[in-house]
């Protein structure tokens, strides 16, 4: 297949070949102001067994882009353009029974604990094994349960309270169990949307290590979906940030983070703490996000960018390609 | 389990508040004009019953010691001999109180249950001509004013088609009738019963219909249904067990908050159907003066809404684990 | 955060910043563009000229009086007419200006009786959720214990012991029964009000307890009663009916409930359907009416329930 360059980079990933691959990807949403171009052409791939992470702040489209994978836009939501292909087969031109048949099994979702993401009036047992009983008609309830607790244990939840419901668990235990009710059908991919937010930092920390355990004993792929491009730099094989709806640079974590080149990736990896290292200037980034009903015509980050340009202002910059792996959507982030 | 200890907290409440209203009722009636004598004792009483009835009743005593009576005889469960019909008022309740309890509690179950089940429906349709005309439908029954819903209800089903009997809960035949086995016995009152019941159904299951409608709306929107969407789950499934489930809490919360507002319909509607429950015998007895059987009327009313306000409750707790838990 | 959360968060925020002045306006266009406020409206509206007009029949001619009209042709139920354009009661009298005296009593009743309600309700609601502790919860289980008695039946027992009532006491026990409603409400947002930085900052400048009260919680907390007090009066006019219509209501005051409980006790239920139909219909659609206003109300208030055009 041709296809431009800049929009290809990840050429076979280095274990078992490509699982997704997300191109020219445009969803938006239908608002009373006219059509918001929440993801504006994002592509990417994901090789089995790597995880992505997706990075950005709130409204650049990310979680968006994890909505779309699984076909759960809202009412208002459309995907205007782009294909999604999952092994092979793009889940755009799916019908509604085929992605039903898809979610969970495939491709799961791992939501915020802050969320009400489990029914309060449900144990938390029987929300798992729904789960597992939608997708495997055949087994019977109790093997349903049986299987339940073996991933109790696999996420290191304490058995005895699997018939508890959801407000009786702690805020990192909830998402232990979102996370054990993700695994339930082994799925090849999931998606996790900010995870870690809201939890304290403790909690965050061990949910993020056993998280990359999970990952790479299973083997499963994962896109992670943060704001906090520290967490996801822990976790992650490849990142992607996000800006108002594009893609401004993807590499791998040590490309982006050791020679992060697009001016928005700078500032995020400066915006935030760290305890060692030399001590810096928290840098806040000024501006503010560039509408998305009427975006720009060119560079999206130009009126927040220091080093911006005539030319940023009148035109899209084209893809950099600055290795096989990392590319970066700009024209003057040379070094 | 928490269960029974929230059921006897409530159960205790309900004994406080009873209290309360025992004793409001007895002020309430010595603190009325006229004499307090006049009014527990029948005029046409011989004068020597009525000096017994006096002393039982401890009605020239002090007002702490008549307080103290007042309470033993409500314990021993003695309210008085009833005027009009010349019994003692407790034989008159007993009897009354099942017919009041049939009619209302069927009306309140059906309505809620049609009202949930519409409701979900309702709120699926969002917008289409099935949910506007159930809006519309619920708004109009639930704003109409009972007595003369009843009015009309009877003039056409009854005097015009001819259809149900136009009052009371029995026919006399019937009942009468030696050979009348249980079945047509049940089949009898059930006929009677239609047109009280159909009222108090119209009047009460648009309520819990818009509630549930809405309920469901907001209720769609939680997370948690994005997760079952999520799962994988089919639309139906997802509605059924997931939000309806939620959706009905407030649902039995709003019948809970209206059940004293229901019983002042039940007690409109026996009157217009001349249906022999306490709500008609605590209008007549009013009219009648009679009011050692209003007394008892009234506060066996107040009862059975303090009752079913625990009942709703308990129900309310079983179905919302935040509550047990 | 799911969506529910930043409505309940925009809720407050608009209370807090808004001159009360633009909140009507924007309030009022919101109402008028609402199919329900609009009909609600217009039928009161149409409530309140039968009021107002109830004056002119009797001023015509002494025999449209409502309850002493004696016409001298006709003594019993007629049909409608020229001369009596709803007919006449069982009395000659005429149902017509019975009407429009009804429209007349029924506002009275609502509105005096909702508006007791809801000042009580609203001030003990803000008491209990201002002041809180003992004071809160005593109030609180007094509003448990008025709100399971069903008031209809108590005013019963009260006629019994004091007779028939005038239409003011039937005016005052509805308005003293049914504040638990009102006042649970006003509690639960004088709480989350008491709260907002506005009030703690108004308390650390050295605002007073009262002053803090009238000045900053109350104007909040005003629409909510507003809003209450369109349900109250729908439930005063239906009890005052109710009683009117068993027969304890001011035999000296003419109210729908009162022309119902002539139809009904003379026997001409089904003989005259132009005397049966008038009264019940125009409690109903006062009830309605009330009851639309009301909605829209709180479609007013309740930026939630507008029709949402945003994304999330």
């Amino acid at each position: 297949m041709s296809r431009p360059a800049e929009s290809r980079k990840d050429t076979v990933k280095e274990e078992g070949g490509v699982l997704l691959e997300v191109d020219g990807l445009q969803v938006g949403y239908r608002t009373g102001r006219g059509f918001m171009r929440a993801v504006d052409g994002v592509s990417f791939s994901l090789g089995k067994g790597r995880s992505l992470g997706l990075v950005g702040e709130s409204g650049c489209g990310k979680t968006t882009v994890g909505m779309a994978l699984l076909r759960l836009l809202p009412p208002n939501g459309e995907v205007r353009g782009g294909r999604i292909l999952f092994e092979g087969e793009d889940l755009l031109r799916k019908g509604e029974e085929e992605m039903r048949r898809i979610r969970w099994n495939r491709i799961a979702m791992i939501f915020q604990a802050a969320m009400n993401a489990l029914n309060p009036v449900q144990r938390v047992q029987d929300q798992i094994a729904e789960a597992i009983l939608t997708h495997r008609v055949s087994l019977s309830r109790k093997e349903a349960f049986d299987q339940v607790e073996g991933l109790f244990r696999l996420v290191n939840l304490p058995v005895e309270r699997m018939r508890d419901y959801p407000h009786q668990y702690s805020g990192g235990m909830k998402q232990r169990a979102i996370i054990a009710m993700a695994l339930a059908c082994s799925p090849e991919l999931i998606i996790a949307d900010e995870p870690t937010t809201a939890l304290d930092v403790i909690v965050q920390h061990q949910i993020l290590e056993e998280t990359r355990n999970l990952q790479e004993e299973l083997g499963i792929s994962i896109i992670f979906i943060s704001h906090d491009i520290s967490i996801v730099a822990d976790v992650c094989h490849e990142i992607g940030v996000m800006y108002a709806g594009k893609l401004v640079e993807y590499g791998s974590r040590e490309e982006v983070f050791g020679d992060p080149r697009h001016f928005y990736t700078r500032a995020l990896l400066a915006s935030f703490p760290t305890l060692t290292g030399e001590k810096r200037d928290l840098v806040p980034i000024p501006g503010e996000t560039p509408s998305l009903i009427n975006p720009p015509q060119g560079c999206r980050f130009c009126d927040r960018c220091p080093e911006a340009g005539n030319r940023c202002r009148l035109q899209v910059p084209d893809w950099l390609i600055l290795s096989p792996t990392h590319r970066v959507l700009c024209d003057r982030c040379q070094g | 389990m928490d269960l029974w200890k929230f059921i006897v907290r409530r159960l205790i409440q309900v004994v406080v508040i009873f209290f309360v209203i025992l004793t409001a009722l007895f002020l309430l009636f010595r603190l009325a004009p006229g004499d307090p004598v006049e009014r527990m004792v029948d005029p046409t009483m011989t004068p020597e019953d009525a000096q017994r009835l006096v002393k039982v009743l401890g009605l020239h005593e002090p007002l702490h010691t008549q307080y103290g009576v007042y309470l033993k005889n409500f314990v021993q469960g003695r309210f008085g001999t009833s005027f009009h019909y010349g019994q003692p008022v407790e034989d008159i309740i007993w009897e009354k109180l099942p017919n009041t309890i049939l009619l209302f509690t069927t009306a309140i179950i059906l309505s809620a249950l049609t009202g949930i089940a519409l409701g979900k429906i309702a709120s699926w349709r969002k917008g289409s001509r099935v949910d506007t005309w159930l809006t519309i439908g619920s708004l109009a029954t639930h704003t109409v004013f009972l007595p003369w819903l009843a009015l009309i209800l009877i003039w056409i089903f009854a005097y015009r088609l001819g259809w149900f009997p136009i009052t009371g809960m029995i026919s006399e035949e019937v009942w009468l009738d030696p050979d009348a086995g249980i079945w047509v016995k049940t089949l009898d009152v059930a006929h009677h019963m239609v047109l009280p019941l159909g009222t108090l159904f119209l009047i009460h299951f648009g309520s819990t219909l818009l509630v549930m409608r809405s309920s469901m709306l907001e209720t769609l929107k939680e997370d948690y249904i994005l997760t079952a969407r999520a799962k994988g789950l089919t639309e139906k499934a997802i509605r059924n067990r997931h939000a309806a489930k939620n959706a009905a809490l407030p649902v039995v919360t709003g019948v809970g908050l209206s059940l004293a507002f229901s019983i002042n319909g039940g007690a409109l509607t026996e009157t217009v159907f001349t249906w022999p429950g306490i709500g008609r015998e605590l209008v007549f007895a009013v009219s009648q003066s009679d009011y050692p059987l209003a007394q008892a009327a009234f506060l066996l009313i107040a009862l059975v809404v303090l009752v079913s306000n625990v009942i709703v409750d308990v129900l309310y707790a079983y179905l919302d684990p935040r509550i047990r838990y | 955060m799911g969506r529910n959360a930043i409505d309940r968060t925009e809720v407050e925020y608009r209370i807090s910043r808004l001159h009360w002045l633009d909140h009507f306006r924007e309030g009022w266009s919101i109402f008028i563009k609402n199919p329900l406020g609009k009909i609600g409206l217009g039928l009161l509206v149409l409530f309140g000229l039968m009021a107002a007009c109830s004056y002119i029949p009797p001023l015509l001619d002494p025999m449209y009086r409502p309850m002493v009209g004696v016409d001298p042709e006709i003594a019993s139920s007629v049909g409608p007419s020229l001369r009596h354009w709803l007919g006449t009661d069982f009395m000659g009298r005429d149902i017509l200006s019975q009407l429009l005296a009804g429209a007349r009593v029924a506002f009275m009743v609502g509105v005096s009786a909702a508006f007791m309600t809801v000042v009580l309700g609203t001030a003990i609601g803000m008491s209990a959720g201002y002041m809180g502790k003992s004071l809160d919860t005593l109030l609180m289980r007094l509003a448990d214990m008025v709100m399971v008695m069903p008031t209809l039946l108590f005013v019963l027992m009260v006629s019994a012991l004091f007779g028939q009532l005038d239409i003011w006491v039937i005016v005052l026990i509805i308005g003293l029964f049914r504040w638990p409603g009102v006042s649970r409400v006003i509690r639960a947002q004088t709480l989350s009000l008491k709260q907002r930085p506005f009030v703690e900052a108004a308390r650390v400048a050295g605002a007073g307890h009262l002053r803090i009260i009238f000045r900053h919680i109350m104007p909040n907390v005003l629409p909510l009663a507003f809003l209450y007090m369109t349900f109250r009066v729908t439930s005063a006019i239906t009890i005052e009916a109710a009683l009117a219509f068993l027969g304890f209501g001011d035999p000296g005051t003419v109210s729908w409930g009162m022309m119902l409980q002539w139809v009904w006790r003379t026997g001409h239920m089904f003989k005259a359907p132009y005397w049966l139909l008038p009264p019940g219909i125009c409690i109903s659609l006062i009830t309605l009416s009330f009851y639309m206003v009301g909605r829209a109300m709180d479609e007013v208030l309740d930026p939630r329930l507008r029709k949402e055009e945003e994304a999330s």
